[in-house]
């Protein structure tokens, strides 16, 4: 009844024409599309129209960006390969210098994918080592933000990267502001050896909280290998400095010449701000010897006695650990017996 | 740099805000885990802090993360946590200006979270916010700062008031606002002001005082902001404490949902707590309001300011400030002038450029005149302006508007200073009573009658009219000199001090007659006039109400004279209030005398108060109420409480002008429903429930049915047997008995 109109209507509506009034503007077509918006910014789909950029310095620094901003894993990693290909080849081309690939990269030392950490690791030990060398701060800098990551991956992975810091610039490592304390404090966070927050958990009664459950999920594999770096930071920590050869002008050299190095008063701070006792920098043996002894000492013979009982893979780490121990601190006692 | 967003699989296992929700659980098992994460803000801190303005978005994000978890646990770890608040001042104060926007939301409002958790203290808080909020160029982060800041020291004065915290805060903004005169940075300072005076949190004289240095800075905007806080922060404050108790709940409405629907728990619940509510909310009606004095009361040395506020911003004939704001510090100046009644002679003088019909926004300046005028402003000053006014406005030629707004102004300013119209000028105007416009009619009337109260000598004999031509001939209506002020005194203290003699003479007699032995003692106690008893109200409320019928009943029987006495005391009392009238002047004179002897020799106790009320209230039933003065006092508290406006000058011109249809319509439109189309009230009605989401009736639900559903039993019913239909019925009566079908009778 009243539907069966009302349908009749309905339907008659679909081809009814509208009617044109005299002084009225013209309607709008059904399938019209209004245009008159405004937008602020300007989004681009497609972010490179033509696939082989011609100038080639071009292409290396789109790469570079793309290695940050790139969103899917696959395309960072590429990118960074493309960039790794450019430093090796013979003759490297590095259009932007190696600061300029320090500054942009380095926070990718703490990205989420494993391929493109590998790659970075790839990228960075096809650096230069001289002019890594001006950069350790800040690299230590990242490297500590990634062993305390919370990712077990990524502080896995940051140790590779401070293993090859320590081959391309060892000395800068262990010397530079904060580099000697504050990555020690990270490696005793890491390995759960922590005398202030391990006396915070257990001091109030007989039983013992777990070892950091972070870092230990992956199993004794990963705390072999933290100690294994550990104990190469303590060996290149420890290394006794060669003494400089004589040359006859070095008293001239020091007074009248500039500098060689890069920022050869640093250990007078300056501009920067004032540091305290970790952040301190510890630029020979014998200071960080004994900043290790007070600090340190006791707290990772406790941890390493501990890993030697486990015996295994981390047992022979920490065997290793031990000796470089010994050997540095030998040292100290005999320098100072004599 | 375009931010890159994490997908969901790049994620790693543990992300920080379970961590932060796992340490918040266990604090003690993961100090371990927030060491890590401790050291990982430390070293993205120093990746930071190298180089602010460079840092990469990944970087900022990450730093930005970490802030939030140190922030959110740093109360769990106060050894570790100890100097992250510095870290973040530090952060706040050196780079605010080039940090990510993001990042500095965090950090300020990781701040106010380390203070919401009592790691650090109001005032540290404050004192690091307050400098950045001066000095910034974001809007969005001093929006950020000012709310931060208002909500802080409301939260901080909310269960007492914090007075130290207050006292530095004041003291920052009152150096705010005079260590710079020039600057703007003074608004800041008049904006906090008011917003915790409305608030009511400062009520006190210092926050005036910071207002008050803020009147006379040197910058527009500041002096604008303290002059409005004075003029409008009082009524501001008001209308807050209304508003905050305007949600009220229908408790009626409550219990009847409780009854319809069905009963569980929740609402059982719901309607406790409204009940509650109500209860709390009816609690602190009954319960005695914060005596709050306004700002203009609590400034210190009003004299002194209004003279500087006047020298420095009117008189000064360098100053550019736009006419609006002149006029705001004018109504300012002359409010204070009037409510304090000071003297400052040369603002009248002033006065005179200003009083021609062209002048734009010349009713304000006549309001203004009239609020400085009180009874302390030598006549002399005012005459010439009344005469130039009169001049400038109030001809046959000048317009109608023009002319009532000038007789007004005029009466405006007599009704505080009555001698300031000479004879010839007030017989004048009020002639234009004859005038053919409503406006200027009425406005002369009023002066007229004014006069009549005030000053009926200067009015012609037959535009006295009879109360005044009387009260002239008896000599109650009595012209009052300059400077001369009203007596004070306590209103019906004669009642009172009659009332306790009649007491004690009627003890007296009662003792008397039950014992003579006794009366010795007792008469030294009712000597003194004071019974330990008798102090409390409550307890010679009802004392006194049976000694009250026992006196009229005892001297009806026994004392005839003091009967008489007491009748005629009562009559003539009003009028010895009033100070007026034919009685024998010798017999008022002695009595004056006696009260002033109550008032200054005795105590008056909280009873005596009571009953003084009591006894007040009896003589006013008595007394026919004819007080002529009282709506000249209601004018003046008016005029105190409020101060005169534009609009009251311009009042009189109103009423001969006729309305247009448009104003017409939208007066009768005004509180009505909107109707866009033509529509009935019925409908409009549905509409409205429908758009609150409110159901229909079942009436309208059965009206809307579908044919088709109902046409079916609508046939059924026709072809059922009689037994059917008689069942139907009964089972309906049986239905109906007991409740409905929801049985709800059971």
């Amino acid at each position: 009844m009243g539907s069966s109109t009302k349908k009749k209507k309905e339907k008659k509506k679909d081809f009814q024409k509208p009617k044109l009034k005299v002084g009225k503007a013209k309607p709008k077509a059904a399938n019209f599309t209004d245009t008159s918006f405004k937008s602020k910014s300007i989004v681009v789909n497609q972010q490179v129209l033509s696939a082989d950029a011609s100038d080639p310095t071009e292409q290396f620094k789109q790469n570079l960006s793309l290695a940050i901003t790139a969103k899917s894993d696959n395309q960072r990693r590429d990118a960074l390969a493309y960039v790794t290909n450019q430093l090796s080849a013979t003759p490297p081309n590095n259009p932007v210098g190696t600061s300029g690939i320090l500054t942009k990269l380095l926070p990718l030392i703490s990205d989420g994918s494993a391929s493109v950490r590998t790659q970075l690791l790839k990228l960075f030990r096809a650096l230069p080592p001289l002019e890594v060398r001006p950069h350790t701060e800040k690299i230590l800098m990242y490297v500590r933000g990634g062993m305390t990551h919370l990712s077990n991956d990524i502080r896995t992975d940051t140790l590779s990267i401070l293993e090859w810091l320590l081959e391309v610039a060892g000395d800068e490592t262990v010397s530079c502001p904060g580099g000697w304390l504050k990555t020690l404090n990270s490696f005793s966070s890491m390995l759960g050896w922590n005398p202030s927050v391990g006396s915070a958990i257990t001091s109030k009664g007989w039983t013992s909280a777990s070892k950091t459950t972070l870092g230990t999920k992956k199993g004794p594999e990963a705390q072999a290998r933290q100690i294994q770096v550990l104990a190469k930071f303590l060996q290149t920590g420890f290394r006794p400095e060669a003494p400089a050869p004589y040359s006859p002008g070095a008293y001239w050299d020091n007074i009248y010449r500039l500098p060689g190095t890069p920022t050869p008063f640093a250990y007078l701070n300056l501009f920067g701000m004032p540091r305290d006792e970790d952040s301190e920098m510890y630029p020979d043996r014998i200071s960080r010897q004994r900043a290790f002894d007070a600090k340190w000492r006791a707290a990772i013979s406790a941890g390493m006695e501990e890993a030697r009982k486990e015996g295994g893979m981390v047992g022979r780490a920490a065997a290793t650990l031990d000796r470089a121990l010994t050997a540095g601190l030998e040292r100290e006692v005999s320098e100072q017996a004599a | 740099m375009v931010k890159r967003k994490v997908a969901a699989l790049e994620k790693v296992e543990a992300d920080l805000v379970s961590l932060q929700y796992k340490i918040r659980r266990d604090p003690r098992s993961y100090a371990q885990e927030f060491f890590d994460q401790w050291l990982a803000y430390d070293a993205q801190r120093q990746i930071f802090i190298s180089s602010p303005a460079t840092a990469s978005s990944e970087d900022v994000k990450k730093f930005h993360d970490l802030v939030d978890l140190v922030a959110h646990v740093a109360d769990l770890y106060p050894d570790l946590t100890a100097p992250f608040p510095d870290h973040l001042k530090e952060l706040l104060n050196q780079h605010h200006a080039t940090l990510d926007k993001e990042l500095r939301e965090k950090v300020v409002g990781s701040l106010v979270l380390l203070r919401r958790k009592d790691v650090i203290d109001s005032t540290s808080l404050l004192t690091t916010l307050f400098p950045i909020l001066i000095s910034t160029p974001s809007k969005t982060l001093r929006s950020l700062l000012y709310t931060k800041i208002i909500s802080d020291l409301r939260e901080s004065n909310s269960k007492a008031t914090n007075h130290r915290l207050n006292r530095t805060i004041q003291t920052v903004l009152h150096n705010l606002v005079t260590s710079d005169r020039t600057s703007t940075k003074g608004m800041w300072a008049t904006r906090i002001t008011r917003e915790l005076w409305r608030r009511q949190i400062w009520t006190d004289a210092r926050p005036c005082d910071v207002m008050k240095e803020a009147c006379l800075s040197d910058n527009e905007k500041v002096v604008v902001g303290g002059v409005r806080f004075f003029l409008g922060g009082d009524k501001e404050r008001e209308e807050l404490e209304d508003d905050s108790s305007g949600d009220e709940i229908d408790l009626k409405k409550v219990k009847h949902q409780g009854t319809i629907n069905k009963k569980t728990k929740k609402r059982q619940k719901a309607y406790e707590r409204a009940l509650e509510k109500v209860k709390r909310q009816e609690r602190k009606k009954s319960a005695p309001s914060p005596l709050n004095f306004s700002a203009l009361h609590l400034i210190h040395d009003p004299q002194g300011f209004a003279e500087k506020l006047f020298q420095k911003h009117l008189q000064n004939a360098k100053n550019k400030f736009s006419l609006d704001n002149k006029l705001l510090i004018l109504q300012l100046v002359t409010r204070l002038v009037g409510l304090h009644k000071l003297t400052i002679i040369s603002l009248y003088s002033w006065f005179v450029r200003y009083l021609t019909p062209k002048q734009t926004n010349v009713t304000s300046f006549l309001a203004s005149l009239a609020q400085a005028t009180h009874n302390l402003v030598p006549p002399d000053v005012l005459e010439p302006l009344i005469v130039k006014i009169a001049n400038e406005f109030v001809s046959e030629a000048s317009a109608s508007e023009v002319a009532a707004a000038g007789i007004n102004a005029i009466r405006e300013v007599a009704l505080r200073q009555p001698l300031c119209v000479n004879e010839t000028l007030l017989q004048d105007l009020v002639m234009y009573q004859k005038s053919k416009d409503k406006g200027v009619v009425m406005a002369a009337k009023g002066l007229q009658s004014l006069y009549r109260e005030v000053y009926p000598e200067l009015l012609q004999k037959k535009y006295r009219g009879k109360e005044a031509t009387m009260g002239l001939r008896s000599g109650e209506v009595k012209q009052r000199k300059f400077g001369e002020e009203e007596e004070g005194g306590i209103e019906g203290i004669e009642l009172l001090e009659k009332y306790k003699e009649e007491q004690k003479r009627q003890k007296q007699a009662e003792q008397a007659a039950a014992n003579d032995g006794d009366v010795k003692d007792k008469d030294d106690e009712d000597e003194d006039g004071f019974n330990s008893s008798d102090w409390e109200v409550g307890s010679t409320e009802s004392e006194s109400s049976t000694g009250w019928i026992d006196v009229s009943s005892e001297s009806e029987s026994e004392d005839e004279p003091a009967k008489k006495r007491l009748r005629r005391d009562s009559s003539d009392v009003p009028d010895l209030v009033d100070t007026s009238k034919e009685t024998d002047s010798s017999a008022a004179a002695a009595e004056a005398t006696r009260i002033s002897k109550l008032a200054t020799t005795s105590i008056l106790t909280p009873a005596d108060l009571a009953k003084l009320a009591e006894l007040r209230r009896e003589a006013k039933i008595d007394k026919a109420l004819g007080n002529q003065s009282k709506r000249k006092k209601e004018l003046i508290q008016k005029h105190i409480d409020e101060g005169l406006t534009a609009e009251d000058i311009e009042l009189p011109a109103q009423l001969g002008k006729k309305t247009t249809k448009e104003e017409r319509i939208a007066l009768a439109k005004e509180g009505k429903p909107g109707r866009e189309e033509h529509k009935s009230t019925q409908a409009i009605r549905k509409a409205k429930k429908e758009a609150e989401g409110k159901s229909t009736t079942n009436r309208e639900k059965a009206r809307k049915k579908n044919f088709l559903m109902t046409v079916g039993k609508a046939r059924a019913k026709h072809k059922r047997s009689l037994v059917e239909t008689r069942k139907t019925l009964r089972a309906h009566i049986a239905r109906s008995k007991s409740g409905g079908r929801r049985r709800n009778g059971l």
